[in-house]
């Protein structure tokens, strides 16, 4: 009997609003600690909480995004627990009627279609940030330094449900939910900065079995590749757990990024109460049918949208799944190329592999505003029709990234253009033959390898203007008739 | 010199008339807070040095004729639990002994705008939890009547300040009759407004839910001056009501409700006698006075202990030694933040925050906080039904004169019954004003308390200014041996 692993996704996405979620605080994008403050992000005696609109605007984008119902009443409530960092020793967050509710996600894993299915996106604070000295972990630090600077900056929380099954598809839905956040202009997205953060949970269970196994929350995995790793290696661990009929207990776990291992932080057994209850300073979140409708037409081209469009132009969900990944410029620029040279994989391989690779050798992010579809289609046609060689066109288009040019003109100019007039390329195969008695004696001894010289040959009398390819053929035509 | 016992609008006459100067006046409460603070201890801190230059400054805006209103260089004196900017803000706490508030509560920014000077920070019972001073850490207010007896609490400093003379007026909290109470102990006037219609940006919350700032005043047309100078929307506090429309009780051939369920068992003789004595008053002027129940308000107390520990249990979280505040040390962050908590907080907070969480926990949440949240609905029902049928509700606004300084703080049950009569308005979020009277056989002050549906504040005002002259309760306390 096989064993079965699930896996549900809880995601923070820091929103990038100007202030934060219940003050008039900036967020800031600093090292400086404790640079943004006021009284309510800090906790002060006194202050109070007043929501965000940008973010409830945000998180109901988000919401309708990922096909979730909408709470039109809602509520923020206080989730109660002490830690240095949480400033009133409580986080104004949601409990049973959060923002959006039952949503899903197209994602695609190793180039086929799958839904994520989403519990719950809900709006909450994030807390300060604590720099344990000499130690990992608070209580066994020489000290702990506090940066408030993130605290109160607006996260939306996403929930998937439990049926995510293996860490590529994890992987996949984290990455579509981060496309998914960029194209909205609701958060940066960035992991590296932690505007997004996950944790895993996981559990097994043998196949068949009508109830999951005991889940274990995987905390640290700062990077989509910790992401995978971790829960392959947690499913291997409890894996073997379940086999050596071991009992996996529900607990946290850290994932440590250099010995690659989960370890245990805490039993969640006794886990904290948190005491929810609805936060008395803010009244309910009433989202109209009005604010609704008006941010659901507000909402950009979805990443799920722009695939249908790659894929319905051509491409296979792989390179459209890579296209939406890709910076806007450059699926748009795909869009008018192939509608140019209709030739989408064709052109999908010249922007994605030789475009985008000339770019990054020149550490350039962009393309310079004389390199238009125009243009650039002009080069892949020439190389398609063989006017030229792939390599002259790849000549053509470093020089293109560099100046203003005409790429036929080019050609022409710098001797690219290709010699395509079979009774002179036949007759130079003829030349070449006459000339290399000796070789064609050796080939018909068996000596294959020696046609590319012979070719070679061709291409060095035509002063590179035959097509390769086209003189082999020839050559092959002439030595068998 | 009397000055400050006058009207704030006759004093602002005199101020125009250049017959009296704001420091005059300013001097003059100090003066009376050197020969009576001493026995009362009503302030806190007294703020005499670093403002006498603000008082000074007031003298040239009358000077020069560019005043700005009624409130410009009218001592008032502050409830230690709202912020002002430079100033210690206790709440009567050990917690914050040490603690400088940063920054204005908007009632502060909004009457530093009027040009109000002032006086210094009041006792109260720590973190607004009490009904009698005692609960301060720094030793409880005496009441300007009778020294041996409480100036009944929360906001008691501000009240007792008031009827002693060493501010013309003060601001209080009332989160179950924290103003009310204390007024009506000391023989002045308290108004708790309609929920949501005075900011509570900068009040240092208790029970967010109910606490509401007013006024504490010599009379109600000063009452409603500090009010109308303070409320409005604050897009600082997300409670704040942006407009109120509602319909308005009359003034004139009204109908007024005595409660039934406040008249009864548990109140005295004196506080039920003063109620009949201002009902026949009323009825001369041609209202009309009716006898209504509202059972709910039987419950008031036992649905106010539910919910408002809940909410301070969260609300007094913050106070963890971390970033402000005193702090114990101890070997573990956790070990560090329990005991600060167990060093700072008085018993009965200690008590209020056990009780809340325990209310809001696993478990226990609906059957206690969750009851309690129903039981509120249906008592703010009640009471909006009920004011279909009656403009106004009189009831006392203590079950009986001022209690003795220990004698209801070994019976929390009796303490906590002081409350009964007010604790309702706030549970509705309605306003409600206690009015001095008479006094009671003992020669201690009585009042009654009248209350009108939200956002009538104004209306009830008016009402209760008329009710006050028909009255016209005159008597002072004497301390030391000197009238006020």
């Amino acid at each position: 009997m096989s064993i079965i692993p699930t896996i549900g996704m809880e995601t923070h996405v820091e929103l990038k609003t100007n202030s934060k979620m219940f003050c008039r605080c900036h967020v800031l994008d600093t090292d400086i600690p404790n640079e943004s403050l006021c009284p309510t992000c800090l906790g002060l005696p006194g202050s109070l909480p007043v929501p965000n609109k940008k973010a409830i605007e945000f998180i109901t984008l988000l919401a309708l995004s990922t096909n979730c119902s909408i709470t039109n009443d809602g509520m923020f409530h206080r989730k109660n627990y002490f830690y240095p960092d949480l400033p009133k020793n409580y986080q104004i967050s949601q409990f049973d009627l959060p923002v959006g509710t039952e949503g899903s996600l197209e994602v695609v894993v190793d180039g086929e279609f799958g839904t994520v299915e989403i519990e719950r996106v809900h709006m909450e604070e994030d807390t300060g940030k604590s720099t344990h000295m000499g130690s990992g972990r608070i209580d066994s630090a020489t000290s702990t330094h506090l940066d408030f600077n993130r605290a109160g900056i607006p996260l939306v929380e996403v929930v998937t449900k439990p049926l995510i099954k293996s860490s590529r598809e994890a992987v996949a839905y984290i990455e579509e939910l981060r496309q998914l956040v960029i194209d909205l202009g609701i958060s940066e997205g960035k992991l590296e900065k932690g505007n997004l953060r996950f944790d895993a949970n996981i559990s097994v269970a043998h196949d068949g079995d009508k109830e999951l196994g005991t889940k274990v929350e995987i905390k640290n995995m700062n990077s989509l590749r910790s992401l995978e790793k971790a829960i392959e290696y947690e499913i291997s661990r409890q894996t073997k757990m379940l086999l050596n009929e071991e009992n996996i207990i529900q607990e946290t776990r850290h994932w440590d990024e250099k010995k690659e291992v989960t370890t245990s932080m805490r039993s969640k057994e006794g886990s904290a109460d948190y005491r929810y209850f609805s936060d008395p300073d803010i009244p309910n979140m009433i989202l109209s049918d009005d604010f609704v409708n008006e941010v659901k037409s507000s909402i950009p081209v979805l990443p799920s949208q722009k695939r249908t469009v790659f894929i319905d132009s051509g491409l296979s969900i792989e390179d459209a799944n890579s296209l939406v990944k890709s910076p806007n410029w450059i699926g748009d620029l795909y869009k008018s190329v192939s509608s140019i040279t209709n030739d989408s994989k064709t052109s999908f391989n010249w922007i994605t592999g030789e475009l985008q690779g000339q770019l990054r050798k020149l550490e350039l992010k962009s393309i310079p505003s004389w390199l238009t579809a125009k243009n650039l289609s002009e080069i892949i046609t020439l190389v398609k029709e063989n006017k030229i060689s792939f390599t002259s066109g790849k000549e053509i288009l470093g020089k293109l990234i560099e100046e203003e040019l005409v790429p036929e003109e080019y050609a022409v100019n710098n001797k690219l253009i290709q010699e395509n007039d079979i009774d002179e390329i036949s007759k130079m195969v003829k030349d070449v033959l006459d000339d290399n008695k000796d070789v064609l004696e050796r080939i018909s001894n068996g000596e294959d390898k020696l046609i590319g010289f012979l070719v070679g040959q061709i291409i060095k009398l035509s002063k590179g203007k035959v097509n390769p390819s086209v003189a082999k053929e020839l050559l092959l035509k002439e030595l068998n008739s | 010199m009397d000055n400050h016992k006058l009207p704030i609008s006759k004093i602002n006459q005199l101020f125009k008339n250049k017959e009296l100067k704001p420091s005059e006046l300013y001097s003059e409460v100090f003066e009376r807070a050197a020969n009576t603070e001493s026995v009362i201890h009503g302030h806190l801190t007294l703020f005499q040095e670093e403002n006498i230059q603000k008082a000074l400054d007031a003298d040239k805006r009358y000077e020069k004729g560019n005043n700005i209103g009624t409130l410009d260089g009218i001592p008032i004196a502050i409830k230690d639990n709202i912020n002002i900017s430079g100033h210690a803000t206790t709440c009567s706490s050990k917690m914050l002994s040490n603690y400088i508030s940063p920054y204005d509560a908007t009632v502060i920014t909004r009457l530093k705008n009027e040009g109000v000077l002032f006086t210094g920070k009041t006792n109260l019972d720590e973190f607004a939890m009490g009904s009698s001073t005692e609960n301060s850490a720094y030793g409880p207010t005496k009441n300007p009547w009778d020294s041996s007896r409480v100036p009944g609490g929360s906001s008691g400093g501000s009240a007792a300040v008031v009827s002693a003379g060493s501010a013309v007026a003060s601001l209080g909290s009332d989160t179950g009759g924290s103003i009310r109470q204390p007024a009506s102990f000391c023989g002045v006037v308290g108004f708790k407004p309609t929920y949501g219609t005075v900011s509570r940006y900068g009040l240092v919350a208790f029970a967010s839910s109910l606490d509401q700032i007013g006024p504490i005043t010599n009379n109600v047309a000063d009452a409603k001056l500090i009010f109308n100078s303070m409320n409005g929307h604050d897009p600082l506090d997300a409670t704040s009501l942006t407009e109120s429309k509602a319909q308005q009780p009359k003034l004139k051939n009204a109908k007024i409700g005595i409660i039934k369920e406040l008249m009864g068992d548990g109140i005295s003789e004196d506080a039920q006698q003063e109620v009949h004595k201002v009902a026949k008053l009323m009825e001369s002027e041609g209202h009309e006075v009716v006898e209504v129940s509202l059972p709910l308000t039987k419950m008031s107390i036992s649905i106010y202990y539910l919910i408002a520990p809940a909410e301070c249990s969260a609300n007094l979280s913050r106070f963890d030694g971390v970033r402000y505040g005193n702090r114990v040390t101890g070997n573990t962050s956790s070990e560090m933040m329990e005991l600060t908590r167990a060093n700072g907080f008085g018993p009965e907070v200690k008590k209020r925050i056990l009780l809340g969480t325990y209310a809001l926990s696993a478990g226990y949440y609906d059957a206690y906080y969750g009851q309690a949240l129903k039981a509120r609905a249906m008592m703010k029902k009640e009471f909006t039904d009920i004011y279909n049928d009656v403009d106004y509700l009189i009831s006392p606004t203590t079950p009986s004169d001022p209690f003795k300084f220990g004698e209801k703080t070994d019976n929390q049950l009796e303490m906590y019954m002081s409350d009964l009569c007010t604790i309702p308005a706030n549970l509705v979020g309605m306003p409600a004003i206690s009015i001095p009277t008479g006094l009671s056989s003992q020669g201690l002050p009585l009042s009654v308390q009248l209350m009108s549906p939200a956002n009538t504040d104004n209306t009830l005002l008016d009402f209760s200014q008329s009710l006050e002259s028909l009255v016209a309760f005159s008597d002072k306390p004497s301390i030391n041996g000197v009238t006020n």
